[in-house]
């Protein structure tokens, strides 16, 4: 049998997808189920003064109108305790639920929410990063000091409107830039992005036995459990999560949503209850990609050398802390992982204000961060007169080369083959070239999660494999392709032969889900390690059936075999049937977590996310037209040479790669959540929310570099995040370089193109002058 | 309100309130499931359906429209013995499917493409394509699976 591992294996989940059989999340219904449909505030900031329930409950079909006395009072969270189930009295964001109403459809359900009279005493929103950071402004929380970190977690730097700060300062950073020739200072913004996963969100939950079960398409079941446990102020173990197809997630399916509030309403009526957000409600709740503000300022030397620099970027946070509290020690990664740089002071901070709360979205604040980084880089080259390129090349990383936490990057060196991968694709040189177009080249370094992750594999009695593990297949394939064929090469079967379940907590052990793109690494590991036990069974059990000793057996093409006489063998079918009743059934399980590297631990204070395990390597190149009138953008090309460990299925991660920068132009060039002075989204719907659509994405060309590493399974590091980190700096370094002008912020509008056209033109008339 | 059509080669008579949806009817009434809804606001193509063969949203088609009419779903596509049609096969040959919930909007909205036009340019393809939204491919594998079942990928 040829190994899979290496092969582009087409998925088993792709034909019950084609023939629009798969069940996901917001298809499922318990049977019995009623629907349920959450009151949600119409403004941003308030109080509520009174709730009147009494038209809802009348209204066609109604069960039950579920008030916030009948839910727990408490507040919890991600990493700090500080969202309550429903506002009361204090309304923080547009969209938070404030109460939820339960009937016999969902269409009934909804209608009664509509009827639920809510009395509201607005206050003016504070819409942004900059208003909840002035002199004076109100405290969204008031009470925010009485807010306390998740269990097990101490406590940080919070203050006012700030619920977290890292501060990297190691010293001597001023006197570096004492010694530069040249300081260059930017400013730039990133807006929000919705992660605009295809399926709406829902959950569906029944309670019975004292326990809550709840159906759901989720990235990280393990952690809907949690979270709903701690929002319901129950026990994990009080909690059963089941998972179904998945229609897309990009991050924001791993906190809860609905999850807390199906369990919840299950338990108060005694019925089965299930939630769907219509696509308004789920855009206004989402836990979008924040919006940011970033500061970057550097010291260089005429010969091109980075002497010093202070990166200062200010998150928001939304009206809860979720994940920016952790988010913030990102920049620390950013400004100091690709480029070797002097003395670097960093500072972020997590910002409350009175906007949905933030959260992850593949490549979690690194897309910014990098634009931020890379625009900065363009600029400090061209200050000193070097090409961008070489200037690169000048001051990246190499092997051995710590990051500004510390951590060592023994193999740093591969972002120099990187650089030379997409020389080859297309020389630096030939890009770009003609009127109205222009090449940007970005690099990152970006890494895999290292969060744990356990696989239990059974050999079945008719010689397939079965693999119990409760991580999730968002799409990406990190399961359907990557786990599966991991599986199949540990006993030499058929990946057709390898059957994988759905995610259930009660069933499988614990998977910290489908995040930094850790499935195939992690959970491949667990893989191999479930792998040789069970080998070292089904060895025994062969030697037992065999008549011989362990050590003349040998498992070879999903055989079991006596080491030189190959007529004397067993089918894996034979083996486990026959295992079955001398020894017990086969299985094995293997558990795996990456070892936290090595790092400085008072290189920052505030820092939650402190290493970059396992880190990967990355250079995208885009070759951009704009449009002098219109102001319109096109790519015309988009490289990436992309450093991947090992290929487990090569079309599996040219897949994730397409998709990756797909995204990552939708964030350079067309999608924002804008926010209004009132705190409310501008864009409300997926008309005004412009995503790519199949005329504007270029056919991505992409090199998968390879260097297996030690740990991952047949070497296999991260590869579904990243392709989306370093995209919106390549574009909006082409824009800047076809323009002339500058670019400071994402999405890059057409009015934006042409005001960089116009700049540019006017430093020209300038210098002519 | 009573409602007759034909679907999926099937003759059905439904009982429909004035201004249901044809998404609604087929999803729930129906039980045909194979359609998404993404949005319900007429953006995202998920839950494209063939009204007389030609592809529309069918989250905002009042559902009275489609009396007496032949409407085709991701359902109709494989043959009786199971066996994918070519554009199927296509998109599992060609990874055209990640997350997979965009995927029957995209098949139908091709079905109507290759009837019309059995040779059609990769413009073509993607201008047809405008009204279905991905989030995940990037929209090239599913530009490939098109060709390919165009046979003019060779
Ligand atoms: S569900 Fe009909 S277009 Fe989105
Ligand atoms: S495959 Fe997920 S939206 Fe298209």
């Amino acid at each position: 049998m040829t190994p899979s591992v290496g092969r582009s294996v087409p998925r088993p989940d792709a034909d019950p997808k084609v023939r629009g059989t798969a069940v996901y999340g917001v298809d499922f219904e318990i049977a019995g189920t009623m629907f349920a449909s959450l009151v949600r505030s119409p403004v941003a900031a308030g109080r509520v003064v009174g709730l009147d329930t009494t038209a809802a409950a009348a209204m066609p079909g109604v069960r039950a109108v579920i008030t916030p006395d009948q839910a727990p009072a408490h507040r919890s969270g991600l990493g700090l305790s500080d969202q309550p189930l429903f506002a009361s009295p204090y309304i923080s964001y547009e969209g938070e639920p404030l109460a939820g109403v339960v009937a016999n459809t969902l269409e009934n359900a909804r209608q009664a929410a509509r009827a639920v009279l809510v009395d509201i005493e607005e206050v003016p929103a504070i819409a942004d990063v900059g208003a909840a950071l002035a002199d004076g402004a109100r405290f969204i929380h008031t009470d925010w000091a009485s807010f306390t970190p998740v269990p097990g977690l101490p406590d940080w730097r919070r203050y006012g409107n700030v619920c977290g700060e890292l501060i990297s300062d190691p010293g001597g950073v001023d006197e570096a830039f004492e010694l530069a020739d040249l300081v260059i200072e930017d400013r730039f913004e990133a807006g929000r992005q919705y992660q605009a996963y295809l399926e709406p969100k829902s959950a569906s939950a029944v309670y019975e036995s004292g326990r809550y079960t709840i159906h759901v398409s989720h990235q990280y079941p393990f952690n809907v459990r949690d979270r709903t446990a701690r929002a319901l102020g129950v026990r994990p173990s009080d909690i059963r999560v089941v998972g179904h197809h998945i229609g897309g997630g990009f991050g924001a399916r791993l906190d809860v949503s609905l999850e807390p509030y199906a369990g919840l309403f299950a338990r108060l009526i005694g019925a089965p209850v299930k939630l769907v957000n219509d696509r308004v409600e789920d855009m206004l709740s989402c836990n979008s990609r924040e919006s940011a503000v970033i500061k970057v300022r550097s010291g260089v030397t005429r010969d091109g050398r980075i002497v010093a620099r202070e990166y200062l970027c200010d998150m928001d946070s939304g009206a809860y802390a979720t994940d920016t509290v952790f988010l913030i020690s990102i920049p620390m990664f950013v400004a100091g992982s690709v480029y070797q740089v002097g003395p670097t002071r960093v500072v972020a901070r997590a910002v409350y204000t009175n906007t949905a709360p933030s959260g992850a979205f593949r490549g979690v604040s690194g897309t910014y961060l990098y634009f931020a980084l890379e625009r900065h880089t363009d600029n400090l080259a061209r200050a000193i007169g070097m090409d961008r390129r070489d200037f690169r090349m000048r001051n990246l990383m190499t092997d051995g080369q710590s990051m500004l936490n510390g951590q060592v990057l023994s193999d740093a060196g591969i972002l120099e083959t990187a650089f030379d991968a997409v020389e080859e694709m297309a020389p630096w040189a030939s890009l770009g070239v003609g009127p109205n177009r222009g090449v940007g080249i970005a690099a990152t370094v970006w890494l895999t999660n290292p969060a744990p992750g356990q696989v239990t594999l059974k050999l079945n009695e008719d010689g397939t494999l079965g693999v119990i593990t409760a991580a999730t297949e968002n799409g990406s394939g990190a399961v359907a392709m990557g786990v599966r064929q991991i599986a199949a090469d540990e006993l030499g079967v058929d990946p057709s032969d390898v059957i994988l379940t759905m995610p259930d907590t009660d069933g499988q052990g614990f998977d910290a889900g489908s995040q930094g793109s850790r499935t195939t690494h992690i959970v491949g590991r667990a893989v191999r390690e479930a792998g040789a036990d069970l080998r070292r069974q089904i060895v025994e059990a062969g030697a037992q059936l065999l008549e011989e000793s362990t050590e003349d057996i040998e498992i070879t093409d999903g055989m079991v075999r006596v080491k030189g006489r190959p007529h004397r063998r067993l089918s894996l079918a034979d083996l486990a049937k026959g295992a079955m009743f001398r020894r017990g059934p086969l299985a094995a399980t293997g558990s795996y977590a990456t070892p936290i590297p090595k790092y400085d631990p008072e290189s920052a204070t505030g820092m939650l996310f402190p290493t970059f395990p396992t880190p990967t390597y990355h250079v995208h190149v885009a070759e951009v037209e704009v449009d002098p009138h219109t102001g319109q953008v096109t790519v015309l090309r988009y490289l990436v040479a992309q450093e991947v460990g090992r290929a487990i299925n090569p079309q599996g991660i040219l897949g994730q790669i397409q998709g990756g920068v797909a995204q990552g132009i939708g964030h350079a060039l067309y999608e924002t959540l804008e926010v209004g002075a009132d705190g409310r989204y501008r864009q409300r719907s997926l008309e005004a929310y412009r995503m790519p659509i199949a005329p504007d994405v270029p056919r991505v060309e992409a090199a998968l570099l390879e260097h297996p590493d030690e740990a991952g399974p047949y070497g296999a590091k991260g590869t579904a995040e990243p392709p989306i980190v370093p995209v919106a700096a390549a574009i909006a370094n082409a824009i800047a370089d076809a323009t002339g002008g500058s670019i400071n912020r994402v999405p890059i509008t057409p009015e934006d193109v042409l005001e960089a056209l116009d700049g540019a033109q006017d430093q020209i008339r300038g210098e002519e002058e | 309100m009573k409602l007759s059509f034909n679907v999926n080669q099937r003759d059905v008579t439904v009982d429909v309130d004035g201004a249901e949806p044809l998404l609604h009817v087929l999803r729930e009434r129906l039980k045909l499931t194979g359609t998404k809804q993404g949005c319900d606001e007429g953006e995202c193509g998920a839950c494209t359906v063939l009204v007389d063969g030609r592809p529309v949203d069918s989250c905002i088609l009042p559902a009275g429209v489609v009396a007496g009419r032949q409407i085709r779903t991701v359902e109709s596509l494989a043959g009786p013995d199971g066996q994918l049609a070519a554009i199927q096969q296509s998109f599992v040959d060609r990874f055209a499917i990640q997350c997979g919930f965009c995927t029957p909007g995209f098949l139908m909205t091709l079905t109507a493409l290759l009837e019309e036009n059995p040779r059609p340019e990769e413009t073509e393809i993607r201008g047809a394509l405008s009204g279905n939204l991905c989030r995940c491919t990037g929209y090239s594998t599913i530009v490939d699976a098109a060709l390919a079942a165009t046979g003019d990928d060779q």
